[in-house]
């Protein structure tokens, strides 16, 4: 524009007197929460969340108590149970065993508990090793060892 | 399976002993006077089990633990049979868990029962839940050491060798 015509160049400048005041401090000022001060507000949600928790502590205990005596419950009785588990554990261990001399015994070169003659752990200490799962339930279906092991899991 | 024909396992014979065959609530509903009763017994089983990780090897403590349950639960048929019945089936019917709160009034009736015939109070609460202290006869399990294979034989040390004669222009590398 600088250079066509006659018209000469003005700036547009602010209005003789310039602009008023812009008051956006005074119109967005907070406005207060209610009627009393934040201090009343939450002290007074303090002390009803302490008075609230005091009051609870009597059902937290009786509620403590009433699993620690379900828990003394099946602790006493657990050795009975386990006793008896562990019998029949070793039972069944000596049935396989017996079953696998007797499936095995045309195969040349098999040893029992052996991969043919590799052992399966290198155990010259001679401490217990508990048998996989696989191996406790190598003569049943597939399906009877995974309900075994996964019957926590399942509805009953 | 590892179990080789070489590992001892106790025969069926040793294994067999007459089971305390009981349903769940009848368990449930004695066992803290069970626990009690039994407490020696239970303690030792369990210590053992813990101790020599081994199962062949805690088998009388076990068969002591099912000894001592059919010697409880004897006491309680011959002395007990009402309210022991009348609680178990109280126990049985409180709800899915069995809960002990629900059957407060039939078991103060077996307790005051189980304290004039067997001599015994209910255990306080957590009882079992506690660490119990328990001094055994039974010497203290060795772990057995761990046998290693034979190690390979660690190369001479060469440096303080004399220089073979085959090597006619010394060593090879600079800094040696």
């Amino acid at each position: 524009m600088a250079g066509s015509g006659g018209n000469e160049f003005r700036q547009e400048m602010p209005r003789s007197g310039g602009y008023q005041d812009i008051h956006w401090a005074h119109r967005s000022r907070p406005r207060r929460f209610g009627r009393y001060s934040g201090v009343v507000y939450f002290g007074s949600f303090l002390g009803l969340t302490g008075v609230a928790m005091w009051g609870f502590t009597g059902v937290f205990q009786k509620r403590r108590d009433f699993e620690v005596e379900m828990q003394d419950g099946r602790i006493a009785v657990a050795p009975l149970l386990l006793a008896e588990q562990q019998r029949m554990f070793l039972k069944q261990l000596r049935s396989n065993r017996d079953e696998e001399e007797e499936l095995m015994k045309d195969v040349a070169n098999w040893k029992v508990g052996h991969l043919y003659n590799e052992p399966v752990y290198h155990n010259l200490s001679n401490v217990w090793i508990k048998p996989a799962i696989e191996e406790f339930y190598a003569h049943n279906k597939r399906q009877d060892m995974l309900n075994r092991a996964y019957e926590k899991n399942r509805l009953h | 399976m590892v179990i080789t024909s070489d590992t001892w396992l106790p025969s069926h014979e040793e294994l067999t002993v007459p089971e305390l065959e009981l349903s769940s609530g009848v368990l449930r509903a004695g066992a803290h006077h069970f626990g009690k009763y039994c407490d020696f017994q239970s303690k030792e089983f369990m210590l053992c089990w813990r101790e020599e990780k081994d199962p062949r090897k805690c088998i009388n403590e076990g068969k002591e633990v099912t000894n001592c349950g059919f010697e409880f639960f004897g006491e309680v048929k011959k002395h007990c049979m009402d309210s022991f019945t009348k609680y178990w089936n109280c126990i049985d019917n409180a709800g899915t868990r069995m809960h002990y709160d629900r059957c407060r009034e039939t078991q103060a009736a077996f307790d005051k029962c189980v304290l004039a015939n067997l001599k015994q109070e209910r255990p306080d609460l957590g009882y079992f839940s506690k660490v119990r202290v328990h001094h055994t006869k039974r010497p203290k399990p060795v772990e057995p050491s761990h046998k290693y294979p034979e190690p390979t034989p660690d190369m001479p040390d060469f440096k303080n060798e004399p220089m073979p004669d085959s090597v006619k222009y010394g060593n090879r590398f600079f800094f040696n």
